[in-house]
């Protein structure tokens, strides 16, 4: 799908402005807020929603920037090269389905809602773990980011979507540390008082996943940039060890491999800003998350192993790479998952692929 | 044999109104029994199709319109190329249409271009291309087959290898080292040669099918004008390697794949394996492959539509679609188990070949480049690796 030159200079700018939080090459707030509680900078949330970031997918006439999912995947790009660890995608997914209820005080930072959609590993269904019943929410949801810092959780449930403050009566937030240093936090609702509100998940976690998919290929892009750098500058053997050629034909089939994901990422934006639904959407999405969740994970195993000892050192910045990539690479459905979802969906490309 | 005065003008249609024009004309002009051929065809057996081709102005999308070409503009050439390949349409013998004739354009006399390029169009030349050499493979500038004036003639000696369908040209188009010394890229001169001139010998050689696709050509102190020399002498090198921009694209066309994917399929259904959670997993696979390296492609293409030229980069596709290629026949063969090991298609049918395709699969990361020199290329020229 082509895209014309006004779009192709409107991402290009958001690129740019992207630079301002997440500047290519720049690691050290990804390690600094490493193990460190809430695992985000507030302060850098306020940038954010100031930039227009958080309502990005929101529509404008409800406050947001109405723009498509190609912007939002330039920019998560841009935020995965450096590891930016503010939670982006789980709150633009939340205040997406907010609607018309985001409020200006979300959207522009002030007050931080997670969507909370997972019942359990293997699944991309967001109906199950949480039930609401007589005007309360019981049950439980997993594996939400960065939970600790944050304000509110929109649950999803079979009946519609609950707003939960994070400090509600009967709300136990478990936490567990995640391997890229941050935390991952399990919401367990014992009757916690809440209004339901319409809304259907389904889409939502798709765009959810596709950014996740352009995280990661920005996390692909970080550790090949570092990789390639490194194979200039090191030498061995008196020469640099770039100049080996089992070391270069590696690098050049990880670099096939990024623009692969690439090429898949954004043929997908492209294809839901073009307005498809259905199996033509999610199987898009399908094939960009499990290209993506495989590249990461092979990029970032093989960059440790291209920088050698050094890159299994906690010093060594190619190491923070992989373990995003150990978080991400299974969130919102792991590469197998999305395989297996492809297959279900008789995916179009099976038309293009008969004879005529 | 009359070529059309005037070719119909295509940039008058808007794209999908071309790629409907294209589709009909092969629907109504294609032979039947030439779709999808099993092997590279003769001459003999593609003429009549190279022919009806040439009657309707349909023969060379590339040239411009007053060369009698098509003169598309690259949306239109990658639609061309795009449909005649999905619709299986038979590779002509195409080395003047795609090779020579956009290079005598760009850097022919007037005299042959006015010679040369109607021979083409009418099929009176069908040229055949001398690059390769025994000692010159992947490092082709080392060639030696070399070229010595001697008062108004060229006097050519050597041996050129992997001429495709050399036994059916009349004419050769080559590459021949007139310099020694200095850097070996600048010593080579590029020239045309009439194939039944005395002392050239054609010795066929089969591949591994045991067609004989391709030839050895050797030279023994074969005479030609000095006029047959194209562009400058010592610069056919810079001449030959800049033709091989655009079209570097559609060694990474997806369509050979996805032909073999669609074949791996039907091979499926009747092996009755599609119930195995295996297979479709390795197919499921396969089939992202395709999809991924359909959306890798269409952003080289769409630099082609918007002017831009393509850089060391389009690399990638031709490695992505030539091992994608292979992995799809090498999933065939293991469903086909012993049937793999058999020299006839599955119950006669052609469509049920996995041995077939398998084999061809093999020179797809060899020819044009093999995989590992591409990735040479992308390593120093993209990445900037050192030598």
């Amino acid at each position: 799908m082509s895209i014309d030159a006004d779009r192709l200079e409107n991402i290009r700018m958001i690129r740019d402005s992207a630079q301002a939080i997440a500047k290519r090459g720049d690691l050290r707030r990804a390690r600094d807020w490493r193990d460190r509680s809430p695992g985000f900078d507030r302060a850098v949330w306020r940038s954010m929603g100031d930039l227009g970031w958080i309502g990005l997918r929101v529509e404008e006439a409800d406050g947001g920037s109405g723009l498509g999912m190609l912007e939002f995947c330039a920019l998560v790009e841009e935020l995965g090269a450096t590891l930016t660890p503010e939670p982006l995608i789980a709150a633009v997914a939340a205040v997406r389905l907010l609607g018309r209820n985001a409020g200006s005080d979300r959207l522009s930072g002030g007050r931080i809602v997670l969507l909370a959609w997972q019942e359990r590993t293997g699944s991309l269904d967001p109906t199950g773990g949480a039930s609401f019943a007589g005007g309360r929410l019981s049950g439980c949801k997993r594996f939400i980011p960065s939970a600790d810092g944050v304000d509110e959780f929109l649950v999803t449930t079979e009946s519609g979507l609950v707003l939960v403050p994070r400090d509600a009566a009967g709300l136990t937030v478990e936490r567990s540390l995640g391997q890229d240093g941050g935390h991952l936090a399990t919401l367990h609702f014992d009757g916690v008082q809440g209004e339901l509100l319409p809304g259907d998940a389904g889409r939502v976690l798709d765009e959810a996943a596709l950014a996740t998919a352009a995280y990661l290929l920005g996390v692909i892009e970080g550790a090949l940039a570092l990789t390639v750098d490194y194979l200039k500058t090191r030498r061995q053997f008196d020469a640099p060890i770039g100049s080996f050629q089992a070391l270069q034909h590696r690098v050049v089939d990880l670099t096939l491999q990024a623009a692969l994901t690439r090429a898949s990422v954004e043929s997908a934006a492209a294809c839901l800003d073009g307005g498809a639904v259905g199996a033509e959407a999610q199987a898009a999405v399908s094939r960009a998350k499990a290209r993506a969740s495989d590249a990461a994970m092979l990029v970032t195993r093989q960059a440790i192993q291209l920088h050698g000892g050094i890159g299994y050192t906690d010093e060594c910045d190619v190491g923070l790479y992989l373990r995003k990539a150990m978080v991400l690479a299974p969130a919102y459905g792991g590469a197998a998952l999305h395989r297996r979802r492809y297959a279900a969906l008789q995916s179009p490309m099976d038309e293009v692929v008969d004879e005529p | 044999m009359t070529i059309p005065t005037q070719p119909p003008d295509f940039d008058a249609l808007g794209d999908e109104a071309f790629r409907a024009a294209v589709r009909t004309f092969l629907a109504g002009h294609h032979p039947r029994h030439l779709r999808n051929p099993a092997k590279r065809l003769h001459w003999d057996e593609a003429r009549d199709w190279y022919l009806i081709l040439a009657s309707h102005g349909w023969l060379a999308p590339s040239w411009p319109r007053r060369y009698g070409g098509m003169g598309l503009s690259a949306s239109k050439q990658l639609i061309y190329v795009d449909e005649f390949e999905r619709f299986g349409a038979a590779r002509l013998p195409d080395h003047g249409i795609i090779l020579l004739g956009p290079l005598l354009i760009r850097h022919g006399s007037e005299e042959q271009k006015s010679h040369f390029l109607p021979k083409i169009l009418s099929g009176e030349h069908i040229w055949c291309q001398g690059y390769s050499e025994p000692n010159a493979g992947s490092d082709l500038a080392s060639l030696r087959t070399e070229a010595v004036l001697d008062g108004e003639e060229w006097v050519i000696n050597g041996q050129k290898t992997w001429t495709t369908l050399a036994q059916d040209a009349n004419w050769i188009f080559l590459l021949v080292r007139t310099a020694k010394g200095g850097k070996k890229q600048e010593g080579i001169s590029f020239l045309l040669a009439p194939m039944d001139s005395p002392g050239i010998t054609v010795r066929p050689i089969l591949n591994i099918h045991r067609h004989d696709e391709f030839c050895e050509v050797f030279f023994d102190n074969v005479r030609v004008p000095k006029g047959n020399l194209v562009g400058e002498i010592n610069r056919g090198w810079s001449m030959a390697k800049a033709l091989l921009g655009f079209e570097r694209i559609f060694l990474g066309s997806p369509r050979q794949s996805a032909h073999a994917l669609a074949r791996l399929k039907h091979l499926a259904r009747h092996l009755g394996v599609w119930d195995d959670p295996v297979f479709c997993d390795r197919y499921t696979q396969l089939a992202l492959d395709l999809a991924d390296h359909n959306a890798l492609f269409e952003t080289f293409a769409d630099r082609l539509r918007r002017g831009e030229s393509l850089g060391p980069d389009v690399s990638l596709l031709k490695i992505h679609q030539s091992e994608l290629f292979q992995r799809i026949t090498d999933t065939m063969m293991e469903i086909a188990a012993e049937h793999a090991g058999l020299l006839d298609p599955i119950d006669g049918d052609r469509d049920l070949d996995p041995a077939g395709l398998f084999l061809t699969a093999r020179a797809a990361t060899i020819y044009g480049g093999s995989s590992e020199v591409q990735r040479n290329i992308l390593a120093k020229s993209v990445l900037g690796l050192p030598s």
